[in-house]
C-alpha cells in the first residue's frame, strides 16, 4: 500500500501535466474551429469567439505550465482512487447501457450492486439486500411520487 | 416596496407553496449536515423534478435548499471538523475548538443565531435593492451586459484562494464547453462531435458530473473515519452576557461583507465567509485568540455566508446574470420552466419575483426554528456513514440526468465530466469556475456580438457608456487589487523564508 502521498513533493510529471492537458485542449479547440467563419468585427461569424477563447486558453496554459515547472514546492497529487473510479464508472455505464432496454428498476438495481463494490467492507448478501431496498425506494420516489415517464421494466 | 413584499408573502403563505418552501429548507439543512453532498448536487438532482411544479414553487424550493445548506454546513464543521459545505470551511477554525472544549451546544447556538441574523440582513438588502436594481437593469443594453459578465468572470477567478490563472483558465474552459451546439445567432453547428450534442451540453449533466460524480468517486472507497461525537447538553447552549456582547459587531460586519460578495457576480457564499473571517482577524484587538474557539471568529463567517446566499439572488433575479455556480443552476431552473430571468421578470411575473423573495424571509424563520430544537436529529444524521449513502447518490444522479432529456448520451457525458472533475481537483484545478463560465459564456458571446453589431465594431463603447464605465473601473480595480495582493503575499513569504532558516530541513 502506498501511504506516503500528500506531503510528498510532486515529481516533474505531476507538476506539469495540468498545463499540458490544458494546452492540448486549447489546440484542439483551435484545430476543430479553424474553418468556422470568422466574419468581421461589426458582423462576427460563429468562429470569432471560439477562436479567441482558444487562443487565450493556449496563452494561459503556457503560463500555468511555466509557473508549475519552476515551482518545486508543489506537493504531489493524491494517489488515484482506482477502486472508486472503476466501480462508480462501471455503475453509471451499466445504468446508461441498460435503462433503454431493461427498464428503470433492473438498471437501478444493477447500478447499485456495481457501485457498492467500490466499498471494501461489503459482503454479497448485504449488497443484495441493500440494492433491493434502494431499488424499492427509487421506484417509490421516481415512479410513484414523481411519475417520471420511464418504463419500470422492459416491454 | 412593502406592498410588493406583502404580495410575495401572500404567495408563500398558500399552504401548497409553504410545504415546498419547508421541504426546500429542510432538504437544504440535511444536505448541509451531510458532508459529501453539496447544494449543487442536491439542486441538480431536483432540477428535473421541478418540471412537474410551477416555476414559483420550483424556485422557492431550490432556493431553500441553497440557503438551508448554509445553516446545516456549520453543524458538521463544529462537531466533526468536517465542513458540510464549502462556505463552512472557516467555521471549523473556531467551531471545532469550542466543541472540543465542551461548548459544542453554545457554538451551534451562536452559529445558528448568526446565520439567522446574517440571512435576515441579506433578505432586507434584497428587498431594498430589488426595485432600484431593476430600474438600473432596464437601462442595460448589450454593451452593459457584456461588461457585467466580464466583471463576473474576472471576479470568479480573481477573488478567493488558489491560483488566479488556474481559475481563469477554468472559467474559459467552461465558456468553451458552453459553445458546443448550434450558434445562437447563425445556427451554425460548433464542436458537435455527435448528433446528440446539437442542442449543446446539458447543464444538469455538467453540474452533476463535476460536483456529484467526482465526489462519489473520491469518497466511495475511502475508509470510514471513526467519528468522536462530542456531548451536547441543552442547558449550556447560551453564551454568557459578556460573550454575547462581543457578537453584534462581528455579525453586522459579516453580514455587510457577505451582502457585498453575494451581490457581486462571480463571487458567492464561500468567498464571503473567508473574507469575513479574514477581516475579523485582521482588525481584532486579540488576533492571537483566533483558532482557539474565539466566538466573533465563528459569528462573522456564519453571518456572512448566509447574507451572501440571499443577496446572490439580486443579480440573478434582476439581471439574469448568475453570481456563482448555484445561481447558475437557479437560472437553469427558471429557463427550463420557460421563464427568462432578467429586468422584465419583476414587471412580468411579480408574484414569482416577490414570492421568491418573501420565501427567503419565511425560510430563514423556519430554519432557525428547526435548527436548534432538532439538534439531536442532525447529530444522528452525522452518524450515517458515506458508504451507506453513495450508491443511492449514484442512482439519483443517473435517473436525474437521464430523465432530464431522456438521453443516454447525457448519462455517459456526466460520467466523463465526473472523471474530469475528479482528476482536475487532484491537480489543483477547481471545478466551480467551469460551471460559471459554462452559464455565463453564451451570455457573453451573445451580448458581445450584438454590441459589436449595433455599434459597428467600436470597442470604445465598453468604456464610454456610463454604466460600462463603472463596470470597467470595477473590473480594472479588481484585477489590480488581486495582482497587488498576490505580489505582497509572495514578498511576505519570501521575507519569512529568509528570516527563518531554521525552518528549512
Amino acid at each position: 500500500m502506498m501511504q506516503e502521498t500528500g506531503q510528498m513533493r510532486a515529481g516533474l510529471f505531476d507538476r506539469v501535466v495540468g498545463g499540458i492537458v490544458l494546452v492540448l485542449f486549447g489546440i484542439a479547440m483551435l484545430a476543430i474551429g479553424w474553418d468556422y467563419p470568422m466574419g468581421r468585427v461589426n458582423q462576427m461569424g460563429p468562429g470569432f469567439v471560439p477562436l479567441s477563447i482558444g487562443v487565450i486558453i493556449c496563452l494561459l496554459s503556457v503560463a500555468i505550465f511555466w509557473i508549475d515547472l519552476r515551482d518545486e514546492t508543489i506537493s504531489s497529487a493524491p494517489a488515484l482512487d482506482w477502486r472508486g473510479l472503476i466501480f462508480v464508472s462501471a455503475a453509471i455505464l451499466v445504468f446508461a447501457g441498460l435503462v433503454e432496454f431493461a427498464g428503470l428498476l433492473p438498471s437501478m438495481f444493477l447500478a447499485v450492486v456495481v457501485s457498492k463494490l467500490a466499498d471494501r467492507t461489503n459482503r454479497p448478501l448485504g449488497i443484495l439486500v441493500y440494492a433491493g431496498l434502494a431499488t424499492l425506494a427509487g421506484w417509490l420516489l421516481f415512479l410513484v411520487v414523481l411519475e417520471l415517464p420511464i418504463p419500470a421494466f422492459w416491454r | 416596496m412593502l406592498e410588493q413584499f406583502l404580495l410575495g408573502l401572500g404567495v408563500v403563505m398558500q399552504p401548497e407553496v409553504l410545504v415546498y418552501a419547508f421541504a426546500g429548507v429542510f432538504i437544504g439543512q440535511v444536505i448541509g449536515v451531510l458532508p459529501g453532498i453539496g447544494a449543487i448536487t442536491a439542486i441538480s438532482l431536483l432540477l428535473p423534478v421541478t418540471f412537474h411544479l410551477d416555476a414559483t414553487t420550483s424556485i422557492i424550493m431550490l432556493a431553500g435548499i441553497y440557503y438551508g445548506s448554509q445553516y446545516g454546513g456549520s453543524i458538521a464543521s463544529i462537531l466533526l471538523n468536517l465542513p458540510g459545505t464549502p462556505s463552512s470551511v472557516v467555521t471549523c477554525l473556531e467551531g471545532y475548538p469550542l466543541a472540543r472544549s465542551g461548548r459544542a451546544g453554545m457554538a451551534l447556538f451562536t452559529a445558528a443565531l448568526s446565520s439567522f441574523l446574517g440571512g435576515m440582513i441579506g433578505v432586507a438588502i434584497v428587498v431594498l435593492a430589488a426595485i432600484p436594481m431593476t430600474t438600473i437593469a432596464l437601462k442595460f443594453g448589450a454593451p452593459e451586459y457584456t461588461m457585467l459578465v466580464v466583471l463576473g468572470l474576472m471576479a470568479a477567478s480573481m477573488v478567493g484562494t488558489g491560483s488566479h490563472l488556474r481559475a481563469l483558465a477554468m472559467v474559459l474552459v467552461g465558456v468553451a464547453l458552453g459553445l458546443v451546439g448550434a450558434d445562437a445567432t447563425t445556427g451554425y453547428y460548433r464542436y458537435v462531435a455527435m448528433p446528440e450534442l446539437a442542442d449543446g451540453i446539458s447543464l444538469v449533466s455538467l453540474a452533476m458530473g463535476l460536483f456529484g460524480v467526482s465526489e462519489v468517486i473520491r469518497n466511495a472507497a475511502a475508509r470510514a473515519q471513526s467519528k468522536v461525537q462530542p456531548q451536547i447538553r441543552m442547558r449550556d447552549i447560551f453564551p454568557s452576557r459578556s460573550e454575547a456582547r462581543t457578537l453584534p459587531g462581528p455579525i453586522l460586519r459579516g453580514a455587510g461583507i457577505g451582502s457585498f460578495f453575494g451581490a457581486l457576480p462571480g463571487t458567492g457564499a464561500a468567498i464571503a465567509s473567508f473574507m469575513a473571517y479574514a477581516v475579523e482577524k485582521r482588525f481584532s484587538r486579540v488576533p492571537k485568540r483566533f483558532g482557539t474557539g474565539h466566538l466573533p471568529g465563528l459569528a462573522a463567517p456564519e453571518s456572512s455566508n448566509n447574507a451572501a446566499a440571499q443577496t446572490g439572488f439580486i443579480p440573478t433575479l434582476t439581471l439574469g446574470v448568475p453570481g456563482d455556480a448555484v445561481m447558475a443552476l437557479m437560472i437553469g431552473a427558471l429557463i427550463l420552466n420557460g421563464i427568462i430571468p432578467g429586468p422584465r421578470l419583476m414587471v412580468d411575473q411579480p408574484t414569482l419575483f416577490w414570492g421568491v423573495i418573501a420565501s427567503f424571509f419565511v425560510g430563514n424563520i423556519i430554519l432557525l426554528l428547526i435548527n436548534i430544537p432538532l439538534i439531536r436529529l442532525w447529530v444522528l444524521m452525522l452518524r450515517v456513514p458515506y458508504q451507506k449513502l453513495y450508491p443511492v447518490i449514484v442512482i439519483m444522479i443517473c435517473v436525474g440526468v437521464y430523465s432530464h432529456r431522456t438521453s443516454v448520451i447525457d448519462v455517459v457525458l456526466t460520467l466523463v465530466f465526473g472523471i474530469l472533475g475528479y482528476l482536475m481537483k487532484n491537480y489543483r484545478f477547481e471545478p466551480a469556475p467551469v460551471l460559471l463560465g459554462f452559464v455565463l459564456g453564451p451570455l457573453l458571446e451573445d451580448n458581445f456580438r450584438r454590441a459589436m453589431l449595433i455599434y459597428r465594431g467600436d470597442f470604445t463603447i465598453f468604456v464610454t457608456r456610463p454604466i460600462c464605465t463603472v463596470l470597467f473601473t470595477c473590473t480594472v480595480l479588481l484585477i489590480a487589487f488581486s495582482i497587488y495582493s498576490s505580489i505582497s503575499q509572495r514578498r511576505r513569504m519570501a521575507a519569512a523564508a529568509t528570516d527563518g532558516p531554521a525552518s528549512t530541513p
